[in-house]
Formats: C-alpha cells, structure tokens, sequence
C-alpha cells in the first residue's frame, strides 16, 4: 500500500483547539433521561418477577411445546363443515361489522372534523370524544360488554366490531376531512348551503377515494379482529378457539390457527389488490 | 396511438358510459346482496330475539353498568401498573427481537437476499396476522400463566407492524451518505451505523412509540387468558357479576391510554 | 511521474445495457488539477466512480501510486479508499450528524468497528478536524447539524471530510453544480489552494467549461463515452469544444 509521508499541518501553528462532545446541560439531560428510562424498565422486570435466569431455558420449552404438543395440526377438524359454516359467520360478522361501522364513521368524521363541524363547541368536542372511547376500548371488551348485554351469538360480534370500525375509521376519516380544500366549502356556503349540503356537495366529493381505501383498510383489520371475539362467545372462528383451548386440544388449536393465519393473509391480499386497483382507477 | 385516434360518435359515448354504469350497478348489486345475505344470517336467524327481549329490557340490563365501585378504586393500582409496565417491556422486547427482522426485511441492506429477505416478511405477515389473544395463548401454554406471557405477546405482536414500517424506512432512505462513507473506505458496519441508522432511527423511534400507544391498549385485555394486569380483575368482576366494577375498570384503562396519548405526544414532537 | 494512470478503461451498467465508457485513457500527475467536460450523459461521472470502483469498470487497467486497483479485493479495496478523497455534486453529508462528526466521519477507514460505534475518534483526529474546519471557514459551525447548512457551506464540509482522509488523490464529482456561480468560484478556489498547498493531484469533473478553463491545468473532454480531447487547457479551444459537445447542439 502506499504510505506516502503525510501533510499534517494545515494552518501551520501549534495551537491547541478545545472540543469535547460534552455540551454541558444538553449532554446531561439527555444521560438523565436515558438512565431513567433504564432504570424504570429494570424496576418493572423487579416488579413483574420476571425470571430472568430462566428465559432462555423458556424459548427451548417453547419450541419443546410447539413440536411435541401442537405438532402435527388436526387438519381434519378444521375441515369439518360446522367449522367452515363458523369461517363464513366470521366474514359475514366482520363485513356486516366493518359497513355499519363505516356508515356511523362518515357522519362522525364529518362532526369530528375541526373545519366542517356543523357546532365546533358541541358537536365536535362530543364526536371527538366519542371516537377516541371507542379506539380506548380493545373489541375484546366491547365483544363481553355486548355478550353480557344481548347473549351469546354473531350480533353481539356484529355490534363490538361496529365499534371497533368507529374508533378505527372515524379517526382517520375526520383527519382525511381535516386536510381537504376549503375553497370548494367556501363556495357553497357562500351560495347558502346548509351543512348537509355542504358536506354531500362540498366535503364527501374531496374525501370519496381516500374513503375507498379507508373502507377496505377498515374491513380487513375488523375480520382481523372477527377472528377472536368469539373467545368471549361472540360467534364465528373464535368459539372453536375457546373450546378447545380449554379442553387442552392443543394439535386441533394449531389447526385453528393455521386456519386464521391463512385466513388473515388471505384478507390481507385482497385488501392490498383492491386498495391497487383502486388507486389506479381513482 | 391508432384506432383511439378516431372520433368517438354519441353512439360510442352513449354505449361506454352504459358499460360503465351497468359495471358500478353490478357492483353495488354484489355489495346489497352481501349486505342482505349477512344480515340474514347473523341478525336475523342466529339471533333470538325473544332471549333479548324489548328495548327497555336491554335498556335495563345497560343500566347496570351505571355507576362507580369506589370501593374497587384501591386494589386498582397495582395492576394498572402492571398493564403499564407489560406494554412498555412488552415494546421494548419487540423492538429488540425486530433489530433482526428489520436488516433481513429491508431489500437495501438484507444479508442474502434469496433466503434471508423472505424469511423476514414471513416473520412480520406472521406476526401481524395473529391476534394479540392468541399469541397470549401460546405463550401461557408454554412459560405458564403471569405477566412474563403478556410481555412475549406483545412482543411478538408488535415485531411485525414496526419492523414493516422500519423496513420501509430503510428502503427508502437517500443513498448519498452511505456511497460517501463507501468511498471513504469504510466497512459495511460503518456504512450501517453512519449512512443509514442517523437517518431511520427518528423514524424508527416514532414508529416504537406509535405500537406502544396501541400495546397499553392490548395489554389491558390480555388478562383474559390469564397473562395479568387489568384485564384480569375485569374479568373477575365480569363473572362476579358487579357491573359498576367493571365501568371502573374500563375508566382505569381509559385514564392508562391517556397518558399513553400525552406522553406519545410530547415525546414524538421532542424527537424531531 | 503519473500518481494515476488509466489505460483503456471500458464500463457498463449491466451485463447486456450499453458501454458507457468506451476505451479510456489518461494520466494525472503530481501537481494536476485534472477536468473532465463533456455533455450529460457522457460517462463523465461513471469515469470518476470507476477510479475508486464505487462503479466496478468491465475491463481496463487503473494504475494508482503503482497499486492495480482492479487486482484488489474488498479489504485491499477498502485501505485503497480511505486514501482517495471524494468531494460530491450533493455534498453528501449525513444531514442529521453534526458538522464535527460528519467531519471526522473522513477518519472512519482508519478507526476499528467498536471505536467507530461509539464514535471515539483520537485527539489527534479532533484536533486535525477542528484545525481543518477553521481552514475552511467553519470555526463557528462546528456543533452545528450539516442540515442547517447552507449550500455553500456544506461543500466546505464535504471538502473538510475528505481532507481528514489525508488523501493522495482527490476526486470531485461536479463539486459547485448544486451552487451558484459566486460561491462556485469560492469553493474551487478554496480547493485549488489546499491541493497545491498539500501537493494533492486532483480529478475533478465538471460540466462548467469556464470553471474548467479557470482553475485546471488539464482537460479531457467525453462524448458518449470517448475520449474527444486529451490536452493542457491552453490547448482547448472553440474548435475541440464544438466537436465536444456536437451532440448536444443537435
């Protein structure tokens, strides 16, 4: 290699330049935060008694469980045509729970949009509210609380996934709302519109297509979550989860979830080659 | 260019716009009789009305959950900690086993491509797929019931959504300083540490603190099969039938996501 | 004596695109401040990443202080490296990095893997920077983020950052094009001092051919991957430029 004998000196005098990367408060705030940040997660592993002697022992028990107890799935069970009738009820469910969902979310998002709020002192803080506590609320719970109320069966399972598809797409509807041009609302309050016109004439045509997308992002994530709420006895695929969970079935429980995964992934490529063709129809 | 050169007549106009809207009528067809077809299915044949009976009824068994527990208040605070503590270490463990997942799963800089990339995205489509209540499951069947589950389902929940968006991140960012720190002579090591993380690593950070806000969330409910914290003492006033008990609970949850959203907030638009 | 010698240097993108560079060959010595002109699109940036095979040439030989830099494998490639400065178009800095680390960044082909994680640079290394960050006129900008930059003043760290190499070749790829004509100026001035002052031959390319004819004592021009001119800029006049950027009259 070539060693040529190097040009040190570039200003050519001896003086000693300071630098640290030690700024004196920032350097040790910043220590400050992170050192209680390390100590809050130690504490919490202390807290939680977490054995972490014994963690990597637990992933060689875990593979141990996977391959003695879960290996093979029952591939039979799921093939089973009352399993199959619960594959249509969880679609169905999550359609049916993803569309009302929708249809409360436009009027929602249309009073929870700052811009267009037909009363920004009631009906906004109120629509905002409302959609931040049924995002708050996990569907689990929203599936008990509807089980509790009306009995088992698929219209509680409809009712927790409405709600679910508010808190999911009220929000983003209301913020696709919020970023839209005021100009065109403009004009029609200008020519005298009352709200209702101003959001079917000037709103709703600016926001149609996100919806689209909305929409099918909305029903993909609610069968996500269609396949579970029958844990609680919200009908569809989950009941069969349950059941056999509880009766330590463990090689039919993997043939479950080897069902939802495919199932899910399913979902998710229609919803990813709608949402393509959509963007090019536009 | 060719044939769609020529001048359409009225007649061609008429008939496109036909197509087009038999098309959309077709379409929406499709959608009512779904509509129609489900409905009929989950509310009308598998419900039993008669069970439900009328409106004031429902009205009534609602009105159960009117009202506080104050008495609950108390014996809250524990596990409203540790719901809080499950999400965070629950976070950080998924962020840690994602590093991984991210350099496999990111087409830029995946070690072989052929074997190492798609592994990686089965991981993340497998992780997101399954529901946060079935990963809870496996975890309690296999290190038993308690907190240290909830954690793994997290963990593993989280894995595929950030290490999607930070892969993404990584595909996307500019090259110029990584083909600077090449043509200075530095490792791929240092091409990773100087031209990549500075520029995905405020990304990354919002994206963690992002499925964190979502985790307090999912940590809330894991109790239901028995992975601790607030979901747990839901459930058992779910089955000792104290209804105020449990609109405490849910508050308590409501006040955790709260300052999820706050801290969130403030630490993402510090981070900027 | 030639500090780099290229001899029928030939290179494409892909195994079946077309040749970009078709058959090149010159010579830089010591004391040269090298330009390369010719229209965009004629390979004149390709050229430059060949020297430091940034941009692997499909054959040719490239001489450099008497090592073959196509006989070099990764690790040979990479000490070859950490000793060709490179100045870029975009500056390339690590925007989010302050000006001092992106600075000493110049020194990471010398530091080992856990030092650079830690970005624990040597004394001598701090001093060099701060000396050459002062030398550039950016004394008080050191703790700045690159980002809040101005153009001009990025290229001054780009010049700082391959100076910390302690090159002996320095490779400009269309160093002022992202700049406006007076700063231009100041940066190929500033340039052109410190190469002489440190004896570092520079290949510069350029697509100003009046900046050109200003600071460069040599020019090859590039058409479509040939070689058009091959001269001292006393040399070039309105004739060779015609014919040098004949196609892009048409």
């Amino acid at each position: 290699m070539s060693d040529k004998p190097q040009n040190t000196v570039l200003v050519g005098d001896d003086v000693h330049r300071q630098w640290s990367r030690f700024k004196y408060p920032q350097t040790l705030i910043n220590y400050g935060i992170l050192l209680s940040v390390l100590l809050f997660f130690s504490y919490s592993v202390h807290y939680l008694n977490i054995p972490l002697d014994r963690i990597l022992g637990m992933f060689g028990r875990l593979g141990d469980v996977l391959a003695n107890r879960y290996y093979p799935p029952d591939m039979e069970y799921i093939a089973d045509k009352g399993y199959l009738n619960a594959i249509i009820e969880t679609v169905q469910m999550a359609y049916l729970g993803a569309l009302f969902g929708l249809m409360i979310s436009i009027i929602l998002g249309w009073f929870a949009a700052y811009n267009v709020s037909p009363s920004k002192t009631y009906i906004y803080p109120i629509a905002r509210i409302f959609t931040m506590g049924c995002r708050s609320v996990h569907e689990m719970i929203w599936a008990i609380l509807f089980v509790t109320i009306l009995g088992f069966g698929l219209l509680p399972g409809v009712l927790a996934l409405t709600m679910f598809s508010i808190g999911f797409a009220g929000k983003l509807i209301a913020e696709e709302i919020e970023s839209i041009d005021m100009g065109e609302v403009e004009a029609i309050r200008a020519m005298g519109g009352n709200h209702l016109q101003i959001f079917v004439y000037g709103v709703f045509p600016q926001v149609r297509v996100a919806f689209t997308g909305i929409a099918i992002y909305t029903w993909d994530v609610a069968f996500r979550a269609a396949t579970v709420v029958g844990f609680v006895g919200a009908g569809g695929m989950g009941w069969y989860l349950k059941r056999n969970v509880m009766q330590i079935e463990t090689q039919r429980t993997a043939a479950i979830l080897v069902s939802i995964v495919i199932l899910v992934v399913i979902s998710e490529f229609i919803s990813a080659w709608a949402r393509d063709r959509m963007s090019k129809a536009k | 260019m060719g044939t769609s050169t020529a001048p359409m007549t009225v007649d061609d106009v008429v008939r496109l716009r036909r197509k087009k809207h038999r098309l959309q009528f077709g379409f929406y067809l499709v959608l009512a009789t779904l509509v129609l077809w489900s409905i009929q299915a989950t509310i009308i044949e598998d419900t039993d009305w008669d069970r439900i009976g009328s409106l004031a009824e429902i009205g009534k068994s609602v009105s159960h959950f009117i009202g506080i527990d104050f008495k609950l208040i108390p014996s809250l605070l524990g596990p409203t900690i540790e719901t809080f503590m499950i999400a965070c270490i629950g976070t950080l463990l998924g962020l840690v086993i994602c590093i991984p997942a991210i350099w496999f799963g990111a087409l830029n800089v995946t070690p072989y491509k052929p074997v190492t990339y798609p592994v990686a995205r089965i991981a993340m489509t497998l992780s997101r797929s399954i529901h946060e209540i079935v990963w809870a499951l496996i975890f309690v069947s296999a290190v038993g019931l308690g907190a240290f589950a909830g954690i793994l389902a997290i963990a593993a929940r989280s894995l595929g959504f950030i290490a999607k968006m930070s892969a993404e991140a990584i595909e996307n960012i500019d090259t110029k300083p990584v083909e600077a720190i090449r043509a200075m002579g530095g490792s791929n090591l240092q091409v990773m540490i100087y031209g990549i993380l500075p520029q995905v690593l405020p990304v990354i950070l919002g994206i963690v603190i992002f499925e964190w806000e979502i985790n307090i969330r999912r940590s809330a409910i894991l109790g239901l099969v028995g992975a601790g914290g607030l979901g747990l003492v839901f459930f058992r006033q779910m089955n000792t039938f104290n209804y105020p008990g449990v609109t405490t609970v849910i508050l308590a949850i409501f006040g955790l996501i709260l300052i999820g959203e706050v801290v969130s907030h403030y630490s993402r638009k510090a981070m900027i | 004596m030639a500090i780099l010698e290229v001899i029928d240097l030939r290179a494409r993108y892909s195994s079946r695109g077309p040749e970009i560079l078709k058959g090149i060959s010159f010579e830089v010595e010591e004391d040269d401040f090298f330009a390369i002109i010719g229209p965009s699109g004629a390979g004149k940036s390709t050229l430059i990443r060949c020297i430091n095979r940034l941009i692997e040439p499909t054959s040719g030989t490239i001489q450099l202080h008497g090592t073959d830099m196509l006989g070099l494998n990764t690790k040979e490639l990479r000490l070859m490296r950490r000793h060709i400065g490179m100045i870029f178009q975009e500056f390339n800095l690590i925007n989010r990095m302050s000006v001092m680390d992106n600075v000493l960044s110049g020194r990471l082909g010398y530091v080992g893997a856990i030092r650079s994680i830690f970005r624990n640079f040597t004394n001598r290394d701090i001093q060099r920077a701060l000396e050459l960050l002062e030398r550039v006129g950016l004394q008080d900008h050191v703790d700045k983020r690159a980002d809040e930059l101005s153009g001009g003043q990025r290229q001054r760290v780009g010049i700082a950052r391959a100076l910390m190499q302690e090159p002996n070749l320095l490779l400009l790829d269309e160093p002022t094009s992202a700049l406006d004509p007076k700063i231009s100026r100041e940066v190929m001035t500033l340039i052109r001092t410190i190469a002489t002052e440190l004896k570092v031959p520079v290949l510069c390319n350029i697509h100003d051919v009046q900046l050109a004819k200003e600071f460069c004592n040599k020019i090859i021009g590039l058409q479509d991957g040939n070689k058009m001119f091959d001269g001292p800029t006393e040399n070039l006049g309105q004739d060779q430029l015609d014919e040098i950027y004949a196609m892009e009259v048409l």
